[in-house]
């Protein structure tokens, strides 16, 4: 299948300041894709060029297999970072106002809003003013007006900041489900444990420029090692020394029934000999390769290129 | 409904529907047909009660020649009764008891006046007035010149100006300078106030929109050009709106209250188009000219229509400026410095109106109300005394394109001002903004 969305060679600068430098990417249909990067990376910039806010320099941006046109954003959902409502609307007239926006008629905006209303509990909210919501309240209907035109392309950017963890868990799930309908998702966060737990692919972007990207499973197995992890019943002196030519210690956790170590393979060692001598030794409870967080690597990849833009 | 329909559609809906709207543009009319009526009622109906005087006449013959006047009734006291008598045995009602000297025929100063309640100046005018006159005709007597009184009143004049302003072809038309001095500043003023308060809603409209970060999720769905000029054009409505309430609120008020407080022959000699009736002399003949020259369609038309296309002009000048300084500053208070430099023209706009009013035809007038920024006020000032048309054709085609331009740099100061948070704006960065490609 066709991407969905692919982003060739795009610069953009302000003034002297290089906010993208050279950024392309690839997002595949149907899947939750991360856009990762430390603040000031050039994310938000990315993504305002995906929602046509702002046009790039040089380079070019694909949509379903055109160049993204003006008539596009009504097919792609935006949750910005800092977001908010008109305070002093009411709840349901402020929503039909955002779906006719995005160009959905007034009474199909009026039906769909209903369903997600229900869907939610909130349908006491439709006459009430924003200001009387508290801020998870407001974060709801905004989420609602994000996606009620079913857009094939979403874009969140750090969508669970100042949510509380219930709704912030109400939004994941709800996240996931437009997935599995079929939408696209892409999902702009520096919470690398929430880019663990949904995203399948990754682009990491750094002082402008995209310096990590492909499947997150590819990409954590790229970086794993040779770190494996052993959980044992047995002397782990003993274990460690049988291991001592073959492999480097990290790591001995001692418990009062099964022990665990992490260790390094040498250079020169092969897992499948290794576990020969620790089978000689002890006790093999579960042996696993440790396989590096998205948190690891993120930090890893970015002090590598020279730390964090200023 | 397209995108800007739908934007224009809510800042109407959502500023319309506000308390403030409703009681201003309610109450405004109402306070001023208010104002007026009770006015000239008050004048009309003078003094609200009589004041009774006893007179305690030691010349002899002023008393009895005295002419009670509208708030002042004289009582003439039995001859010999001294005051003290007259303050002990007078009526009930008496509000004040006033004694005339012997010689009053020789020497004034011999009037003297107790009231019990505070005077006024209208009281003692009345006293003198009928004194002087009673005096005066005593000696016009006593020198056997009662003749001249009747040759004196003979002489008295009143004259009235009947103003005409001849067009190229000689048809004359019939101006009022009174009622151009008037519709002038009243005009002028309400187009300084309309595009300064209505200029400035844009301004806080866009600062609290940005504060919000509604803009943020806008922006998304909609072109900044299109969210500023949706903004614009909405906040215009709504001043047209309210104008076009006020106009048919303080017509038909004022048709109304003009019926019930004005004599009927002044009515009846501004329906008939403003020829003279001799019963009504004085400033009256000038008021039914006014009255005439007022219920004439086209004169309204053109003060109206006028108002409207300069004001909406002006208004959409200011406001696009004031678009661009609401998306560049974070806050009403850091909005300061940018503001007094839109401000300004308007101000200057206001003083120069001042000097036009008294001299619309001269050069200041002529230079003012061609440039755009004070065109607006300045001209507006001069439409009532009449302007050649294509003065007002230029005027406004200048004014208009200035808008154009206006818009287009606003435009590219707003659509990165609204997305841009906590970076303190120079004149330098707003340079900038304007060379982004978007």
């Amino acid at each position: 299948m066709n991407p969905i969305l692919r982003v060739e060679h795009v610069t953009k600068q302000f003034g002297d300041y290089t906010a993208l430098d050279d950024v392309s990417l690839e997002v595949p249909r149907g899947q939750v894709y991360g856009l990762l990067g430390p603040n000031g990376a050039g994310k938000t910039t990315l993504i305002r060029i995906i929602n046509r806010i702002t046009a790039p320099d040089s380079g070019a941006v694909w949509f379903d297999d055109h160049l993204l046109a003006p008539e596009d954003v009504a097919r792609i959902g935006y949750l910005p970072e800092e977001r908010g409502l008109y305070k002093g609307m009411k709840v349901g007239e402020q929503a039909i106002y955002f779906a006719r926006l995005k160009g959905l008629s007034r009474r199909e905006a009026v039906s769909r809003l209903k369903e997600w209303f229900e869907r939610f509990g909130i349908e006491e909210w439709w006459n009430k003013r924003v200001s009387e919501l508290s801020k998870g309240m407001a974060q709801k209907v905004q989420f609602i007006v994000t996606v009620l035109h079913r857009p094939e392309l979403l874009i969140f950017d750090e969508p669970f900041s100042g949510f509380d963890p219930v709704n912030a868990n109400l939004l994941k799930e709800e996240m996931l489900a437009l997935r599995d309908q079929g939408a696209t998702i892409i999902f702009s966060t520096h919470n690398m444990a929430s880019v663990e737990e949904v995203c399948d692919h990754i682009t990491l972007i750094n002082r402008s420029r995209n310096i990590l990207t492909g499947r997150l499973e590819d990409i954590r197995r790229e970086h794993g090692s040779n770190v494996y992890e052993v959980r044992f019943a047995g002397d782990s002196e003993l274990l460690q020394q049988r291991l001592s030519q073959a492999t480097t210690t990290i790591k001995l956790t001692a418990g009062v029934g099964d022990s665990t170590l992490r260790f390094k393979l040498n250079a020169e060692s092969e897992l499948r000999g290794v576990v020969g001598l620790i089978n000689d030794a002890v006790d093999i409870r579960s042996l696993s390769e440790v396989i590096p967080s998205m948190n690891e690597i993120f930090i890893n990849k970015v002090s590598q290129q020279g730390g964090v833009a200023e | 409904m397209s995108k800007i329909g739908l934007i224009v559609a809510r800042e109407w809906n959502e500023r319309v529907r506000k308390k403030s709207f409703v009681v201003t543009t309610l109450l405004t009319p109402l306070l001023m047909v208010g104002m007026i009526a009770l006015v000239s009622w008050l004048s009309s109906r003078g003094a609200d009660s009589v004041k009774f005087i006893e007179v305690v006449d030691r010349s002899g013959f002023v008393a009895a020649q005295l002419e009670n006047q509208p708030d002042v009734v004289f009582r003439t006291t039995a001859e010999g009764v001294s005051p003290e008598d007259a303050m002990c045995n007078r009526e009930e009602d008496t509000w004040g008891i006033l004694i005339i000297g012997e010689d009053v025929m020789t020497n004034g100063a011999y009037v003297e006046l107790y009231s019990f309640g505070p005077s006024t100046m209208e009281v003692e005018q009345a006293i003198r007035h009928e004194i002087e006159r009673v005096v005066e005709e005593r000696k016009l007597e006593a020198n056997n010149l009662a003749e001249v009184r009747r040759v004196l009143d003979q002489m008295q004049t009143t004259v009235n100006v009947r103003a005409y302003m001849l067009d190229e072809n000689g048809a004359r038309s019939s101006v009022s300078s009174v009622l151009s001095y008037a519709v002038s500043y009243v005009f002028g003023f309400l187009m300084y106030m309309f595009v300064l308060i209505y200029g400035s809603q844009v301004m806080t409209g866009v600062i609290e929109e940005k504060n919000n970060r509604v803009l943020e999720v806008m922006v998304s769905s909609v072109r900044p050009m299109e969210l500023m000029m949706g903004k614009i054009l909405g906040v215009a409505a709504v001043a047209v709106t309210q104008f076009s309430l006020w106009v048919v609120l303080v017509l038909g008020l004022g048709s109304v209250v003009l019926n019930l407080i004005l004599p009927e022959d002044l009515m009846e000699a501004a329906r008939m188009g403003g020829v003279p009736v001799e019963a009504v002399g004085g400033g009256a003949d000038e008021m039914a000219q006014v009255l005439s020259l007022i219920s004439e369609p086209t004169y309204l038309a053109t003060i109206i229509g006028g108002f409207l296309l300069f004001f909406v002009g002006g208004y959409l000048l200011y406001a696009a400026m004031f678009a661009a300084v609401g998306s560049a500053v974070g806050s009403a208070t850091d909005s300061n410095q940018f503001q007094n430099l839109v401000t300004m023209p308007i101000i200057v706009a206001l003083v120069v109106m001042f000097g036009v009013i008294n001299n619309p035809d001269g050069a200041l007038a002529m230079w003012f109300s061609m440039i755009p920024f004070t065109s607006p006020i300045v001209m507006m000032a001069r439409l009532p005394y009449g302007v050649p048309w294509w003065e007002v054709a230029v005027s406004l085609v200048l004014l208009y394109g200035m808008f154009a331009v206006m818009v287009w740099m606003a435009g590219k100061i707003y659509r990165v001002g609204i997305l841009m948070h906590g970076k303190r704006v120079t004149f330098r960065e707003l340079y900038k903004w304007m060379k982004y490609k978007y």
